[in-house]
């Protein structure tokens, strides 16, 4: 097997999970939720734990079966096949090799379950060791490996079997920082060379920004927001999505009017009018809503085209590429500023009332109150 | 773990006791092996060679009579086949075990482990009740109309198996229970997800896995079954002798002391040949190296 013939016969299938529910007595873990995939996408499915992500994740792989609800790959309903029929690979958080089996025997289980003979299952084990980089390593145990290595066999055996689908359970979260991005591009790269599709399961958020197409986030068992990266990042649906990804500054205000633009109160007596796309929920006047804005798009010093805010310092971070400033509004709201060029601002001290300008489209409106 | 942290012992506050601290603690339990253990079984040895003139004449007895032979083999297979029955028998229970959770797997941990509080006489008196012409076995298979005859069960060699199997099968269910406890759940869904049947998951991952268990079971059950006393003594037929009971039989009635020992010292070979195939020909440190 070749990368070239891996393309041509394992693309990716697409996958429909639909009205997906499942309780555990009174739990509900999954409540309702509804995922479309693309053949050959890759999505990620980010939540805190308890969210839902690891069980939806489970009734895909057939470990778990839902109270309700259907999967279908291709057009086929897995619902409530056995895991061993279902013909998809899956990467675990722990690697999971076969602690007894050599690693060429751990890549090739899959095929010798299949019941093809020695040497061709040999063959095929070798050639995804060597798409994994790990050519030469067949007669080596699992713990004369690194953990990336085991990682990697991991996937090499997940993938023998050109299967179209793979599932990985924060297939990363055990690895230290270096061996986790060095990991993230390999697996973007069997990404786009075998056009598998491919469900990520993950609690980082920098890790699904970066590697996925599309982003679920899920909370409570249902799911919040699902797009790509940068919709979510720059219009997070609503103030969970706003909070969870990213940094994000919230100021409570009251809606005193809808119209053409929205004018909203500010706790410190201001009134500013925000053009009517800022508010991302529809807002009606008279009610609270939360005003949110990223900590990196402020800017320092009173600028045009935006809103004026006064903040006394507290906290100054040097923080690499950019300072992170903190400090209060009037009205005590806690407000950050990540600014990059760090050096022109080496005369700002904590104490200091600093003046920043909050671009007009760098503002969301959400009905409701900040926690 | 490095070599420094596994030989000695460390005072609470991290420091390293010192050498001879640490031989001083472990100095009574090795004096211990060596005057119970260690002496009398040389002693014994000793006097199977050199009683009462230094010869072989005591082996050539064990070989060469055909009765002490047989006795011999007797007691190796009933071990065999005690042993394989807890196999066959505990196998399941700790499968069962290590996946129960909460009041169940309390309640099957208390049955296994609470004969183990009893004294062996005491559960083997109790097999001899149900044995029993008019036993509780024999009026079950009568009125089930299995059998117009009760049964000869008591002072049978089968009396012997499933009793000394009852009493045997802790230590057999323990150790399995621990080697399938420390595999994790994932291996098994790995196995499944990958294309194995649960029978091939059983067969492929989780029984090769679980080996270490089931060979320190079997060799706990094993060699202890070869030195059973009580039981082949209270349930086992007087023509069907094994070999404790012959032991016996030689120190206090026929007051052969060489003969005995020299029958004390076939056994001794059989079971420290066994013990060193066992260790040479299963590498535990393999079969496990990656459980952590």
């Amino acid at each position: 097997m070749n990368i070239a013939s891996a393309r041509q016969s394992a693309s990716g299938a697409s996958i429909r999970i639909s009205r997906l529910e499942k309780r555990f007595g009174a739990v509900s873990a999954v409540d309702g939720v509804d995922i479309d995939i693309a053949a050959g996408e890759f999505i990620a499915l980010l939540g805190p734990s308890g969210s839902g992500k690891t069980t939806i994740l489970m009734s895909v792989a057939g470990f778990e079966f839902p109270t309700s609800g259907t999967i279908h790959v291709d057009s086929e309903d897995l619902t409530y096949v056995p895991s061993n029929r279902r013909n998809l690979g899956m990467v675990f958080q722990n690697y999971t090799l076969f602690p007894h089996m050599s690693i060429l025997d751990n890549v090739a289980f899959p095929l010798k379950m299949r019941g093809l003979r020695t040497a061709e299952r040999h063959a095929r084990a070798e050639a995804a060791l060597a798409t994994v980089r790990l050519a030469g390593y067949g007669q080596r145990r699992p713990n004369e490996l690194s953990g990336g290595q085991q990682q990697r066999v991991a996937l090499a055996r997940a993938i023998v079997y050109q299967p179209r689908v793979l599932l990985m359970d924060e297939p990363l979260s055990a690895l230290d920082k270096n061996l986790r991005e060095d990991m993230q591009l390999e697996i973007k790269r069997l990404h786009a060379e075998l056009g598998i599709t491919v469900i990520f399961v993950t609690h980082d958020q920098s890790e699904a920004l970066t590697m996925a197409d599309r982003i679920a986030v899920l909370r409570d068992g249902k799911i919040q927001q699902i797009g790509p990266a940068r919709q979510l990042y720059e219009r997070p649906a609503n103030l969970f999505t706003a909070g969870f990804i990213g940094e994000m500054n919230f100021v409570d205000v009251r809606i005193e009017s809808v119209g053409d633009d929205v004018a909203v109160a500010l706790p410190w007596g201001e009134t500013w009018r925000l053009p009517a796309a800022a508010a991302v929920e529809p807002v009606a006047a008279g009610e609270a809503a939360v005003l949110a804005v990223r900590p990196e798009r402020l800017q320092l010093g009173a600028n045009p085209g935006g809103q004026v805010i006064t903040v006394t310092l507290s906290d100054i971070v040097y923080a690499g590429a950019a300072l992170l400033l903190i400090g209060r509004l009037p009205d005590g709201t806690e407000m950050r500023a990540r600014i990059p060029g760090a050096s022109q601002l080496s005369s700002l001290a904590p104490g200091n009332v600093a003046s920043f300008t909050i671009p007009t489209e760098a503002m969301l409106l959400y009905r409701g109150k900040r926690r | 773990m490095t070599e420094a942290t596994r030989s000695h012992f460390w005072h609470s506050d991290g420091r390293r006791l010192s050498g001879l601290s640490t031989l001083l603690l472990l100095l009574p339990f090795f004096a211990i092996i060596a005057f119970v253990f260690v002496y009398p079984i040389l002693q014994l040895l000793v006097i199977s060679i050199l009683e009462p003139h230094p010869t072989l004449d005591n082996y050539a007895r064990v070989v060469d009579n055909p009765v002490h032979m047989r006795v011999l083999m007797r007691t190796l297979w009933t071990a065999t086949l005690v042993t394989a029955l807890s196999v066959i028998l505990g196998f399941p229970v700790a499968y069962y075990m290590s996946r129960a959770k909460g009041t169940v797997a309390a309640l099957v941990a208390v049955c296994v482990i609470l004969p183990l509080w009893s004294s062996v006489l005491v559960r083997t008196a109790a097999w001899s009740f149900l044995f029993q012409r008019n036993g509780l076995v024999n009026s079950a298979l009568m009125s089930l109309g299995l059998t117009s005859q009760p049964f000869k069960l008591l002072y049978t060699q089968s009396a012997v198996v499933i009793s000394m199997t009852h009493v045997l099968l802790p230590f057999m269910i323990l150790p399995i229970y621990g080697a399938l406890r420390s595999i994790p759940n994932d291996y098994g869904r790995a196995a499944a997800v990958l294309g194995a049947t649960p029978l091939r998951t059983f067969l492929e991952v989780i029984l090769p896995l679980s080996l270490p268990g089931i060979v320190s079971g079997s060799l706990l059950v094993f060699l202890t079954a070869i030195g059973f006393f009580i039981t082949p003594a209270l349930l086992g037929s007087p023509q069907e002798m094994m070999i404790s009971t012959l032991v016996s039989k030689q120190i206090r009635e026929v007051l052969d002391w060489p003969f005995a020992a020299a029958l004390v010292g076939v056994l001794t070979v059989f079971v420290t040949l066994l013990a060193v195939i066992f260790s040479k020909t299963l590498r535990f440190d393999r079969l496990m190296g990656n459980a952590s």
